[in-house]
């Protein structure tokens, strides 16, 4: 096979994988805060309950946690949906990266000085007002770098989509090598996941140095 | 009247912080709240300011009730959207400013004003470009609290209380962050207030200035107000022993 062939073979893989990353972020970003928020619930139940989520998230493989997102609903509950394969896809890389932005999250707005808090009680400052408006900006600026290093582990753990066996780049490098009997699909992903993690961290320098205006 | 507080009390777990403090702020008087460090001081002023609640006792503003104490002897407060307009009679200055890092000196300034009471941006910016220029950092504007030095900061900060145009206006220790250099600039804007006969309670160490700007001086030690009275009373010539033993401590 041709280099070019072996390229635009594999470019639909490269698609697969970014679809999968910007699927994971779109997801799991918001909802890490969702979870980052009931984790301070008055309510201890809530507590309790997304305490152990992010422990079991956290301490489990997400290889495995894919596979029961995708084999959970058939062997637990006798549930035959269709195409399941790219819903639990996206359903296991969300639920596990919100758990770990969820713990970002919450060091950063408990790394606020409470004098923040009191002076827009003070002010008058809704509780809503008071997060969107004062803490929540100063907790973004906070936490940028430990959210970049997350979201180039996120490029990388993409490639664990071929657990699923779903022709991400990675599943289609391993398929195209053994078929081929060539290294050179390995090289192209290498390649691919290197430049994808530079413009991450590129993009990602250029929001901290917008948001250098102020210490 | 502007302020009323009767019979607060106040603990922390097993600790009684204040027990039963009265006192009470008529329009166009500076207070000066003294004594030692622990005495209950800035948790008066927190319960005043509604960042505390008080277990027991009576706070009234302009002769409404905020709370009050009800027959089993508990507190019991208005409801959070009249407690609201309680908070826009007052103001706080913190010892250690907590302005908005992330916001310019005016929008430090104009963020409550529009967002909080709704009043028109352009109108807030014009109050907030007087109140700078009173401070003598109109130049600053657009500066961030991080470029200004604590006594530019501190008066940003008594600004974006005075913005928000409020009845009374409280300072906790609004100078014992500062390098003593700058100590004198924010006093003098305090001083200026007073003449300006802004009601203001002030909580300082500051005894020269207590003694000069002040109407009443409030000598407060381990939860009680132990001596009050005329500022000329209180330090000249202080009635009781803990007075004295107190500004003994800064006489030299
Ligand atoms: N949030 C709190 N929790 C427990 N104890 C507190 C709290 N705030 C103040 N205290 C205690 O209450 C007492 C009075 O404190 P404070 O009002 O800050 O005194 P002052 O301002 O006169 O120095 C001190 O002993 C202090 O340790
Ligand atoms: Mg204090």
């Amino acid at each position: 096979m041709e280099f070019s062939t072996m390229l635009s073979t594999m470019a639909p893989g490269m698609l697969r994988s970014v679809g999968i990353f910007t699927l994971t972020l779109l997801g799991a970003l918001p909802l890490g805060m969702i979870v980052a928020l009931l984790k301070k619930s008055r309510f201890v139940v809530v507590r309790a309950i997304i305490g152990a989520y992010i422990s079991i998230i956290r301490g489990t493989p997400l290889m495995l946690q894919l596979l029961v997102w995708y084999f959970g609903p058939f062997y637990l509950f006798q549930m035959n949906i269709g195409d399941w394969r790219f819903p639990a896809l996206i359903l296991g890389f969300v639920v596990n990266y919100a758990a770990y932005f969820a713990e970002i999250y919450r060091g950063g707005i408990e790394s606020i000085p409470v004098g923040q808090y009191e002076a827009a009680e003070v002010l008058g400052y809704s509780r809503a007002q008071t997060f969107m408006r004062i803490i929540l900006p100063q907790v973004i600026k906070r936490i940028l770098p430990a959210i970049t290093n997350e979201v180039i582990t996120l490029v990388k753990d993409t490639s664990l989509a071929f657990t699923l066996a779903y022709s991400e780049i990675f599943s289609l490098a391993k398929q195209i090598s053994a078929s081929q009997t060539s290294f050179t699909p390995f090289v192209i992903a290498g390649v691919f996941y290197f430049v994808a993690n530079y413009v991450v961290a590129f993009v990602m320098s250029r929001i901290e140095k917008a948001l250098d205006y102020y210490k | 009247m502007i302020l009323e507080m009767n019979n607060i009390r106040k603990h922390f777990d097993d600790m009684e912080v204040l027990k039963d403090i009265s006192f009470s702020v008529d329009s166009g008087e500076v207070v000066s709240i003294i004594g030692p460090s622990g005495s209950g001081k800035s948790t008066l002023l927190r319960c005043a300011t509604f960042l505390e609640t008080i277990d027991g006792g009576e706070i009234k503003y302009m002769g409404k009730t905020a709370a009050h104490t009800n027959d089993s002897g508990n507190a019991v407060y208005v409801s959070q959207q009249e407690l609201h307009v309680f908070r826009n009679y007052c103001g706080l200055v913190f010892q250690h400013f907590n302005l908005c890092p992330h916001y310019s000196v005016l929008k430090n300034l104009i963020d409550a004003p529009v967002h909080v009471q709704h009043r028109s941006k352009d109108e807030a910016i014009d109050t907030a470009m007087e109140l700078l220029q009173k401070m003598g950092i109109a130049d600053r504007a657009d500066a961030y609290p991080y470029q200004l030095s604590g006594g530019q900061q501190q008066r940003v900060a008594i600004a974006r209380a005075l913005a928000m145009k409020p009845d009374i206006l409280f300072f906790d220790e609004p100078t014992s962050a500062l390098d003593p250099e700058l100590t004198g600039e924010v006093l003098k804007v305090i001083r200026q207030l007073a003449e300006e006969k802004m009601t203001m309670v002030v909580v300082t160490h500051e005894m020269p200035f207590a003694k000069a700007v002040s109407n009443r001086v409030l000598f407060m030690d381990g939860g009680v107000v132990v001596e009050q009275g005329d500022p000329h009373d209180v330090f000249d010539n202080p009635q009781e022993e803990r007075t004295k033993q107190f500004l003994r401590v800064f006489e030299r």
